[in-house]
């Protein structure tokens, strides 16, 4: 009898390495042979070489062995967050529902899909983890002198905490995937999802960046030692203390134990029990909770209902055809659950950062202007503009295009009833951030006003450059895709050069021809001339830049194709 | 239309896709009024050739006009009086029929309380008025066909280009489409280009068929003619003894 997990994990694999397809036996070896030659040699080397070079390891020892508990909990939180969630996120944007049905209809447990998909993932994620793990442990290593025992321990625990944390983040997927994957609705709100899961990710990375010393004192506090991310990292320190070669005394080691606060012991029995715990309530489970009944996703049908005041009010204000593509386009956009989530990701991310920057100010013992974080607050309203409307919710399907270009210039008359929709929703993504910042560094009125402004022209200007890029390089609403890849990157760049391009220029003045041109527009308008640059041609050049995009995604748009 | 009463006229007309040939030298006449069956084997070309005619995509060589009008440099009003259900349906699945509707005629530069009208007539004609509403990502495909083909229609186009119209459908509403083709056929002189596989709809509906194979027009005549010229009894046998495709007992069980 065949093994249906090991052909279920075999087929995870061809998925994964199906980029290299070609040659896939020969490049997966290779590229295992490369890792753990870079593991056990290369990344020990040169980290030591590299450090060396910058200062003594005799200086830096101590400070190295005083940061180590705490960024190995640092660490963990990443490596958790990399394995938990990025595989589940991914796994939200395409609900695969239909496979599921293939496995189940050809009498496969569903023991072994999750057997299977979580084998499946295990060389990719582990190759992963083999080259990015040395990176960070190495210095410590070397700091210790852990001795090779120590080190394979150290190793194992990391491997004991990565195939764990898989099994949770696949046992999860699996659920998600076959509890939101019988309707539309749940496919919806699974993508939704996506973006609630990005931002939980978003923000500690967005932490580490702008107060990493606030944090380290953060994964100090005793609520941590309840994160099952915790017991693994703590379980390394103390392999690293125990097996160290530096000879570490005992008020040293004290020391550490008043730091880490659990013993060696605890730790790994935290790190076991909660592996463990996971397999058999995962295989107990999965005929339970994982069972697919035929007609649930007929079942869901949605009515819509009567139109609200917002699409009551565009259709009396603009009449004719233009309106009712206007009108139609709102609906669709805002029917779908994801695209509502990324406006909300948008702007708690731009809320969020003034905040982070204003915290940082505060621990430094500084005080933080609106004008000082001015630049960065206009690329993150940017950034506002940009992730709703860029490479998705625009066309389903490329069927979808033929209808619209098969009438008279209906390309044409397609992007501007999108881009009216685009400035209509650019009110409130604008909004929220700007009275966030004016009400948190307390803004007069008419500069509070000016910023409102000045984030809708830079939202406005944001859309048009999606928009424009997306109709230039449509992806169908397939977030894999490498067209939906570039466009958003390529959005996100554009929009965000744009901005600060009046800097750069002022800068290029100053040091090439001797202007100062903040001084220049001080003297015309008698006005600031950092905030001018900012509030004022940072957003025009981006309307600019998007009318310019806007017409070239239309051309593409409307080609004939040949 | 031309001064003759030809609403498709094509010379040599040619669409390779690198080393793929298409359509190749195609020479069709199509006459107003008449409903033209196009069929062929799945890849023969069919779908290229509408997409052509319809102004969607630029043909390699050759030349051809729909309703009179140049296909090279007159598209936009070639679509403003033609209408195109494509093969696949490209519906939005988060608006209704309604709202779907409403947008492909908007689209057409038509809205408000006549389009709307129309719509309902639409819809209540192809046995969704109970469903207009819902979302069409609640819908089945033959419902999702239905709505693409109130869509297809809604403008009032003089030449209709079918691509597979029955293929999503049940024999019902095949039948009933079947009838409105006909309908409009005979009493608005609208012109139909048929794509499909379905030989037994095209025997019955059709007035004139070409058979594509390969990319090259193989025959071109009304059902009748071709099923006496073939020496067979109906147009699907025509078919295979043109096109081919005609598998012995033991082939069938030769993958065992």
């Amino acid at each position: 009898m065949t093994r249906k997990w090991l052909s279920i994990a075999k087929a995870e694999f061809y998925v994964l390495t199906s980029s290299f397809r070609s040659h896939r036996t020969v490049t997966v070896a290779s590229m295992y042979a490369l890792a753990i030659v870079w593991a056990a040699y290369l990344a020990p080397t040169i980290m030591g070489f590299i450090i060396q070079s910058l200062i003594p390891m005799s200086q830096i020892r101590l400070l190295l062995m005083s940061m180590f508990p705490g960024l190995m909990r640092t660490v963990m939180l990443f490596l958790w967050i990399l394995l938990l969630l990025y595989p589940l996120s991914f796994a939200l944007q395409e609900i695969k529902i239909g496979q599921w049905e293939i496995f189940l209809s050809n009498n496969v447990r569903t023991k072994d899909i999750i057997i299977g998909t979580f084998a499946g993932k295990i060389p990719f994620y582990g190759l992963v983890v083999v080259i990015l793990a040395p990176l960070m442990i190495s210095p410590f290593m070397l700091a210790f002198e852990v001795s090779f025992l120590g080190q394979a321990l150290v190793y194992s625990a990391i491997a004991a905490m990565v195939l764990s944390t898989i099994w949770l983040s696949n046992f999860v997927t699996a659920l998600v995937q076959a509890r939101l994957g019988d309707s539309p609705r749940g496919n919806d709100i699974a993508k939704a999802l996506t973006f609630v899961i990005a931002l939980i990710v978003i923000v500690p990375m967005y932490g580490v960046m702008f107060f990493m010393p606030v944090l380290s004192d953060i994964l100090g506090m005793n609520a941590f030692l309840l994160m099952p991310f915790t017991w693994p990292a703590d379980l390394v320190s103390w392999i690293a203390i125990a097996f160290n070669g530096i000879g570490l005394t005992g008020s040293q080691i004290l020391g550490f134990g008043a730091i880490l606060q659990l013993d060696m012991w605890t730790s790994l029995l935290l790190t076991a029990a909660f592996g463990l715990v996971w397999v058999p309530i995962a295989l107990s489970a999965a005929d339970r909770v994982f069972t697919i009944s035929a007609g649930v996703r007929t079942e869901t049908v949605t009515t819509v209902g009567r139109e609200n005041f917002v699409i009551r009010g565009v259709r009396r204000a603009a009449k004719g055809s233009f309106g009712a593509l206007t009108v139609v386009s709102l609906k669709d956009f805002g029917r779908k659950v994801q695209n509502i989530s990324k406006i909300l990701y948008g702007v708690v991310l731009a809320v969020v950062l003034p905040i982070i920057m204003s915290q940082i100010a505060v621990y430094d013992g500084d005080t933080v202007t609106a004008m000082d974080i001015l630049p960065m607050i206009g690329i993150m309203i940017g950034v506002v503009g940009v992730f709703p409307f860029a490479g998705t919710g625009f066309l389903e399907s490329k069927d979808q295009l033929w209808i619209i270009r098969s009438a008279p210039s209906g390309a044409s008359r397609f992007m501007r009833a999108r881009l009216a929709s685009g400035f209509l929703l650019a009110f409130p993504l604008s909004l929220a951030p700007s009275v966030v910042v004016s009400v948190m560094f307390a803004l007069e009125p008419l500069m509070a006003l000016q910023m409102i402004a000045s984030s809708y022209i830079i939202v406005c200007g944001a859309v048009m450059v999606s928009m424009g890029m997306t109709a230039q390089n449509p992806n169908y609403e397939d977030t894999k895709s490498p067209a939906h890849q570039s466009v958003l990157i390529g959005s996100m760049l554009l929009t965000q050069f744009t901005l600060i391009a009046p800097l750069f220029i002022d800068i290029f003045f100053s040091i090439a021809l001797d202007v100062n041109i903040f001084r220049v527009i001080e003297n015309i308008f008698g006005v600031d001339g950092f905030w001018f640059t900012q509030a004022i041609m940072g957003p025009v050049a981006l309307l600019l830049m998007g009318g310019l995009m806007l017409f070239l995604g239309v051309r593409s748009l409307g080609k004939v194709e040949v | 239309m031309t001064g003759n009463g030809i609403v498709i006229q094509t010379e040599a007309l040619n669409k390779t896709f690198g080393p793929v040939r298409a359509v190749v030298d195609l020479d069709l006449e199509v006459r107003a009024g008449s409903r033209f069956g196009f069929l062929g084997p799945n890849g023969a070309g069919k779908t290229t050739t509408v997409r052509i005619l319809s102004g969607l995509l630029k043909q390699t060589s050759g030349r051809g006009k729909v309703c009179g009008l140049d296909i090279d440099t007159q598209r936009d009003e070639i679509k403003a009086i033609t209408g195109l259900l494509p093969e696949s349906p490209g519906l939005y699945s988060k608006l209704s029929a309604v709202e779907f509707l409403e947008f492909i005629g908007a689209l057409n530069d038509h809205n408000g309380e006549s389009l709307m009208k129309r719509i309902d007539a639409l819809l209540g004609m192809l046995g969704l008025e109970g469903r207009q509403d819902d979302l069409l990502e609640s819908y089945s495909s033959g419902m999702k066909q239905k709505v693409l083909v109130a869509s297809t229609l809604l403008h009032e186009p003089k030449l209709v280009f079918l691509d597979e119209p029955t293929s999503r459908l049940d024999p019902s509403a095949s039948a009933l489409v079947k009838d409105l083709i006909l309908v409009l056929a005979e009493e608005t002189e609208t012109s139909f280009f048929i794509c499909t596989h379905m030989t037994s709809f095209a025997e019955d509906v059709c007035d004139v068929i070409g058979i594509l194979n390969e990319g090259e027009l193989v025959t071109l005549g009304s059902p009748e003619d071709i099923i006496q010229a073939a020496h067979v009894s109906d147009l699907e046998e025509a078919y295979l003894q043109i096109v081919g495709g005609q598998v012995d007992r033991e082939a069938l069980l030769a993958w065992r």
